[in-house]
């Protein structure tokens, strides 16, 4: 899009910029500050801005019994795949779908949208009863199977949207030049859809990273909890009360996965783009 | 459009057909038996091997006919409204601004955003709760200290600032999304159309929508239907809220009504019939657009 | 388009595949109706799967149960899975209906008790009763888990709150001795409430929808929450009892409580430590967690003293028994083998190193283990007289959908009584029935 912006629309949109930081990040500071905290001064009469004489013993609590490593590779194992998968079936349907006209597509994508309509929170007793059936619980593959399925309609329809907004002008054009149709599509649209593709990956990422309801009745066998579940340990416990600092400190850790994942596809997704710009 | 050759037609069948055995592997089932769940009595008992007894349409007339459904249902479609159309607007009114902010800003606007959209939900509510905390929140402190008299104030009592609350929480964890969509839709515009356009002498509004739109128009489109969908099944949020304060009763929404009604009330055919209401609902509520979405692609 | 008979073949062959797959995992999932009235037997060896939830059951208890199993039932063994108490009635809900991975002994919190004992989720236990402790198990436990004189759950320990008060702020408002009855108890935290001259102080802290303790004032006034009508329970707020016990709750609420209205009574902590609670009605571990210098205030922690909340009648308040049951899942395979964990969990030495860690045991011949400190004695004094909410099988409804949160919380903020009484009547009677 036009780069050439003026400088009052631009220190304009600076600023706006900087207030949307800070109110994201508000609560995200508050989370991370609360865990250098020891419980009573987390919440009290005066807000403690400024973890200042902090503590490190709600990440040791949170380290203590090993438990944070099987959780997290539980949660980096099934959140990979599904991210993977999910994006490989949902790449391809999407090309179908805004490429080609084929008999059933209108059904496809009907259906897709109306999988989106249907609360979770009403699915998941079902959804065990048919991992039952696979003898899939308790395992990696059964949870993947099933949040692949969950963000699938999301990614179908929103790669979607990016391949229609490639104009398939650019794609002749390329053909004119030599390449094959399957060429063409590789070297000039596949390239501008990275963005897109991040976005989506971000967002399946995210979703399977969080999720919870379904996680909480699969996953019982304490050695394969997701962190969403692993994390449920600390807000309620009868002889130990919400234990805030912890929670805080789990969740710190939690986020900083995702940040991870972020700043790769980020990066890899930035230089395909500029390759792909070269060679088109 | 038969552009393809004999060899390449059941090419897009080949394509679509992973993601469609995917869903109909993992969704197929449990939504053939929602449906069947939805025309029985199945409560507890039945979950443990009892048999069910099927009663036809009867959850669907305990459901509309209890008097609970209709407030709720107002509730809720207001409630997606207004928070659908603020994410929508802020959304894509800062995928916009970021086309236009310099480099270290916009880094840090979408770092901001992803940190939002990162933070596990059980930590932004708890943080969003101490927030607003009745007797230690930040807010009270801070508009107390700012010289209102805020000290004590109870944010999640009155159903109104219930729903204030809800929908800024709701709203900070929604932009991130379509902020980064509309974004990522954004710069996927071709620099050379936008230069050319420009170099014909179109000015920035014009550019924005003779070019610019239409080619957002897809994703646009996708991100405010879905907007709508999860705002109409908000959940979580509101589970949390109604926890931490407030008159449960006063504030329910469909997510967490069906939930009630399923898990903390045993009944589960009456929960699928609620969220078989709801899926209607949604359909109902989004036909129009959707219409409009797939009268459109037929044209292009 | 596609068109011709390519397409069409695909796309049959497609409708063919997606059936099958939809029918292998409908007929794989259809086999949910062997009824769960499994009666004893299995295996002589098995490895045996235990839920206890949270981190309430502590290490030594784990792992003299774990130890002691195997040592008596060679070849099999035992483990314990930690669950959580978030998301604990969504599990039992589809763990215990699959033969394949139900654990095979469930703690479970006992009101949650009657939600799975009438759908034979849980094994017939009156059988065993005896060898279990029989009459010695706390009655009230026992008959929130029995339906038609079956029982499906016993008892694994209890516990119920009692009053913290701050000796130096009786002393400031010249209260001279503990309370001794429901009156004397009003007029102290009046007092205190009085002498502070701050709002958000509590004489008497009590969040709005702590219905729990509200509950004590209720059944003090001869009130309950429902009661059987027939073959069903009728609720029972708006007899003239109840509407008295549920008064009492507004009066003191608005005389000596400086709580939010819409708050719990999740983090009594806080206020404590900020000196704005002069009583409270809290579990015991809530001392562990004042005296503690990195979560509490131990300066103030020394100044608490404890006692029973008084009643009416000159003998403690009868207070809502908090607590678990533990059950065997009717699913499981080793109906025996878990009859013997469960003989085990409620054995002497077993429930020994559950009171020394303050949890009241689970059969009332064992109340003296508790020891015979300020502590001790206001535990074993407040459960003589504690009750339980209505044993009827839907009750975890009436308190999964917030009925008397939002109903206390409503007289908290001043509400008609009768008339709130009247509306949640109405709720609990249709939701129990």
């Amino acid at each position: 899009m036009a780069r050439r912006t003026s400088l009052p629309v631009r220190i304009g949109a600076d600023l706006v910029g900087i207030v949307v930081f800070l109110a994201c990040v508000f609560p995200v500071y508050w989370m991370v500050s609360r865990s250098f905290l020891p419980r009573n001064r987390i919440k009290g009469e005066d807000p403690v801005f400024v973890p200042t004489g902090g503590t490190l013993d709600n990440y040791r609590r949170v380290f203590s019994d090993g438990s944070f490593t099987d959780a997290l590779v539980t949660s980096l194992t099934v959140t990979l795949l599904t991210v993977g998968v999910a994006l490989l079936f949902a790449f391809l349907a999407a090309v179908a779908v805004s490429r080609f006209r084929f008999r059933g597509r209108r059904t496809f994508i009907l259906t897709l949208l109306v999988i989106q309509m249907i609360p979770a929170e009403a699915l998941f007793i079902s959804q065990y009863k048919m991992l039952d059936g696979m003898s899939l619980l308790n395992s990696v593959i059964g949870l993947t199977i099933v949040y692949v399925a969950s963000v699938l309609p999301f990614t179908v329809w929103t790669l979607r949207g990016f391949v229609d907004g490639v104009p398939r002008e650019l794609e002749e054009a390329a053909m004119m030049d030599g390449c094959s149709r399957t060429g063409a599509f590789f070297k000039v649209t596949l390239p501008l859809l990275a963005p897109g593709l991040v976005a989506t990956g971000v967002f399946a990422f995210i979703q399977a990273w969080n999720e919870f309801t379904l996680a909480v009745v699969v996953m019982t066998d304490p050695d394969k909890k997701t962190l969403p579940v692993w994390l449920v340990a600390f807000t309620d416990s009868r002889s130990r009360g919400v234990d805030w600092g912890a929670i805080m400190a789990s969740s710190t850790l939690i986020t900083i996965p995702v940040i991870i994942f972020f700043l790769v596809v980020q990066r890899r997704m930035v230089s395909g783009i500029t390759a792909g710009a070269v060679k088109g | 459009m038969a552009r393809g050759t004999a060899r390449r037609s059941h090419l897009p069948l080949g394509l679509v057909l992973p993601a469609a055995l995917a869903l109909g592997l993992a969704l197929g089932y449990p939504l053939v038996r929602q449906v069947v769940l939805s025309l029985q009595e199945f409560g507890l008992a039945q979950q443990f091997g009892q048999a069910p007894e099927w009663i036809g349409l009867g959850n669907y007339r305990e459901l509309l006919g209890n008097g609970e459904l209709w407030p709720v249902v107002l509730r809720t479609v207001a409630f997606c409204f207004v928070n659908a159309g603020l994410t929508f607007a802020i959304g894509l009114g800062l995928a916009l601004l970021m086309t236009r902010m310099s480099k270290v800003t916009r880094v840090l606007t979408q770092c901001g955003l992803l940190l939002a959209w990162a933070m596990p939900v059980v930590a932004a509510m708890t943080v969003w709760q101490f927030l607003f905390d009745t007797e230690y929140g930040v807010v009270n402190w801070l508009l107390t200290a700012l010289g209102g008299d805020f000290d004590g104030h109870s944010w999640l009592l009155d159903p109104w600032s219930f729903f204030l609350v809800a929908t800024l929480v709701v709203v900070w964890m929604s932009v991130p999304f379509v902020a980064f969509t509309l974004y990522a839709a954004l710069t996927q515009v071709p620099e050379d159309v936008v230069e050319a356009a420009q170099i014909d002498g179109a000015g920035p509004r014009q550019r924005f929508v003779h070019v610019v739109l239409p080619s957002i128009r897809p994703v646009l489109l996708v991100v405010v239907l879905l907007q709508v969908i999860w705002d109409l099944r908000v959940f979580t949020q509101i589970y949390t809220l109604q926890k931490a304060g407030g008159v449960s009763k006063d504030t329910n929404l469909l997510g967490t009504y069906v939930y009630t009604l399923g898990i903390k009330g045993g009944d589960f055919g009456m929960a699928a019939s609620a969220a078989m209401f709801m899926l209607l609902l949604t359909v109902v509520l989004t036909a129009p657009y959707v219409r409009m979405m797939l009268r459109q692609e037929r044209d292009a | 388009m596609i068109e011709g008979n390519e397409a069409v073949r695909i796309q049959k062959t497609l409708a063919i595949a997606a059936t099958t797959a939809l029918l292998a995992v409908t007929s794989a999932c259809g086999s949910e109706d062997d009824g769960g009235d499994s009666k004893g037997g299995g295996p002589e060896k098995a490895d045996l799967v235990v839920w206890l939830n949270g981190a309430d059951t502590p290490q030594p208890a784990r792992d003299w149960l774990k130890k002691t199993f195997e040592d008596q039932n060679p070849g099999s063994t035992l483990t314990i899975e930690q669950q959580e108490w978030e998301g604990l009635v969504e599990r039992l809900t589809t763990a215990l209906t699959s033969a394949d991975q139900t654990p095979d002994v469930v703690e479970v919190g006992n009101t949650q008790a009657p939600t799975f004992t009438t759908v034979g989720a849980f094994s017939d236990l009156t059988g065993d009763l005896a060898d279990l402790g029989g009459d010695d198990l706390l009655p009230g436990f026992v008959d929130g888990a029995t339906v038609d004189g079956k029982t499906f759950a016993v008892p694994y320990y209890a516990g119920s709150t009692y009053v913290f008060y701050r000796k130096d702020l009786f002393e400031d408002a010249g209260i001279t001795a503990v309370p001794t009855s429901m009156t004397e108890f009003v007029d102290a935290a009046t007092k205190l409430k009085q002498k502070s001259g701050k709002a958000d102080f509590s004489g008497y802290w009590l969040p709005g929808k702590d219905w729990r303790d509200g509950a004590a004032l209720l059944w003090d006034a001869g009130g309950d929450f429902a009661a059987p009508d027939g073959d069903g329970w009728k609720g029972t707020l708006s007899t003239p009892e109840s509407i008295a016990g549920l008064t009492a709750f507004q009066d003191l609420y608005d005389a000596a409580s400086g709580a939010p209205a819409d708050a719990n009574e999740a983090d009594p902590v806080t206020p404590f430590c900020a000196g704005k609670i002069g009583m409270m009605s809290r579990p015991g571990w809530v001392y562990g967690m004042l005296t503690d210098p990195k979560s509490g205030c131990p300066k103030l922690a020394e100044k608490v003293g404890v006692f029973a909340l008084p009643g009416s009648n000159g003998g403690p308040a009868p207070v809502l028994l908090g607590g678990s049951d533990i059950a065997i899942s009717a699913k499981s395979p080793n109906q025996d083998l878990s009859r013997k964990v469960l003989e085990l969990m409620v054995s002497e030495d077993y429930q020994k190193i559950l009171a020394e860690a303050g949890l009241t045991p689970a059969r009332e011949s064992f109340a003296s283990m508790l020891g015979d400190d300020e502590f001790a004695q206001a535990t074993v004094e407040a459960a003589s007289n504690a009750k339980l909410t209505p044993a009827a099988a839907a009750w975890a409804t009436v308190e999964g959908k917030f009925v008397l949160e939002d109903l206390y919380s409503e007289i908290a903020q001043g509400g008609d009584v009768a008339e709130l009484a009247a509306e949640a009547d109405d709720t609990i009677t249709a939701e129990l029935n």
